[in-house]
């Protein structure tokens, strides 16, 4: 009985150990990290992690070395995958399929607000990336039976200029 | 009296034609690239993938021409660039990236099994890998728009990690790792 209670204490202390580790605010953990995106000077680096028990993307600062809120940007009914980030890395646009498809999201930090792109666009969508001065926006487009390119043009008002 | 109210009706209209055509201009639109059988536009018969817009330059993979290949378009000039010594027949490439003045461009390519992530420069038309010292699987990079940084997965841990390392290929002198 002691030697079974001894063995439970011990790996309790190694299971907080490896969660320890886990929240500590290094840019990779003991889980998946994939779908690195740089900034436009290379200071901030947008990504898709497993760590914390959930799949989310996460905005890391280099230079300071810490993790930066993204407030409504993940949501607990959705999976947020691809990001691609702008300059200063204001604009965030990823694929969150919340409604039963695939769409391409816009997320200002500014604003902390979050812009269907593709809202009744027909066909299926992938892969968006969103230029460094946040002008265009491309993603791949299956409406054509084949994967293709759509661009995006958000025009030349508030862009991410350094 | 009929002419006055005519060109009082025809500047009418042309303000508001004008008033539409401005309003549609500020926001969000989708621009055209129809498909080119040519295969000297952005979009083939053929797959198209991994789109990145940088700047003027917009990078992607195709396989217009039989195999998976790295291709620049000029969203300006609307036309495809030269990338000489880039694409070679025993290389497939995937998921590209380019720095805003156009010219370094990564991606990752795979060579006879192993996996590396190659970094081009259109300047020198030189191509080089920056993992070879790294006996793991690479894949997605990104390039910082200044050319200057260059991020991507690798799974030497065991798992999939996200490495950083400079331009000439050395990891980037920072603590990336949960201690």
């Amino acid at each position: 009985m002691g030697l079974i209670l001894f063995t439970f204490l011990i790996s309790c202390q190694q299971n907080t150990a490896l969660a320890c580790s886990d929240s500590l605010n290094s840019l990779n953990s003991l889980h998946t990290e994939e779908q690195p995106a740089l900034s436009g000077d290379g200071q901030f680096i947008a990504y898709v992690s497993n760590r914390n028990g959930t799949r989310g993307i996460l905005l890391f600062d280099l230079k300071d070395q810490k993790f930066i809120d993204l407030p409504r940007l993940n949501r607990p009914d959705a999976i947020a995958e691809n990001p691609s980030i702008s300059n200063t890395a204001r604009y965030i646009v990823y694929v969150a399929s919340d409604r039963g498809r695939a769409d391409i999201q816009l997320y200002d930090r500014v604003t902390e607000q979050v812009q269907v792109l593709t809202a009744g666009y027909r066909g299926w969508v992938r892969h968006p990336s969103i230029s460094p001065d946040g002008r265009y926006i491309t993603f791949e487009t299956g409406s054509n039976g084949q994967w293709d390119i759509e661009v995006i043009d958000r025009g030349t008002i508030e862009l991410d200029v350094l | 009296m009929k002419l006055a109210v005519r060109s009082v009706l025809a500047v009418l209209v042309l303000a508001i034609a004008l008033s539409i055509l401005l309003i549609s201009c500020s926001g969000p639109q989708y621009l055209s690239f129809p498909l080119d059988p040519s295969g000297r536009s952005l979009n083939s018969p053929y797959a198209e993938l991994s789109p990145k817009a940088v700047s003027q330059y917009l990078v992607f993979v195709s396989d217009r021409a039989g195999s998976q290949d790295v291709y620049v378009y000029h969203l300006n000039e609307r036309k495809l660039l030269d990338l000489p010594e880039l694409n070679s027949l025993d290389m497939t490439v995937a998921d590209p990236d380019i720095s805003r003045d156009g010219r370094y461009i990564v991606f990752a390519g795979n060579r006879q099994g192993k996996s590396d992530i190659y970094l081009y420069d259109r300047h020198l038309y030189k191509l080089r890998s920056l993992t070879s010292s790294l006996s793991a699987e690479v894949r997605n990079p990104s390039i910082s728009a200044d050319g200057d940084t260059i991020a991507f997965e690798s799974n030497a841990q065991g798992q999939w990690d996200i490495f950083i390392y400079t331009r000439a290929g050395d990891p980037l002198d920072i603590s990336t790792n949960p201690r």
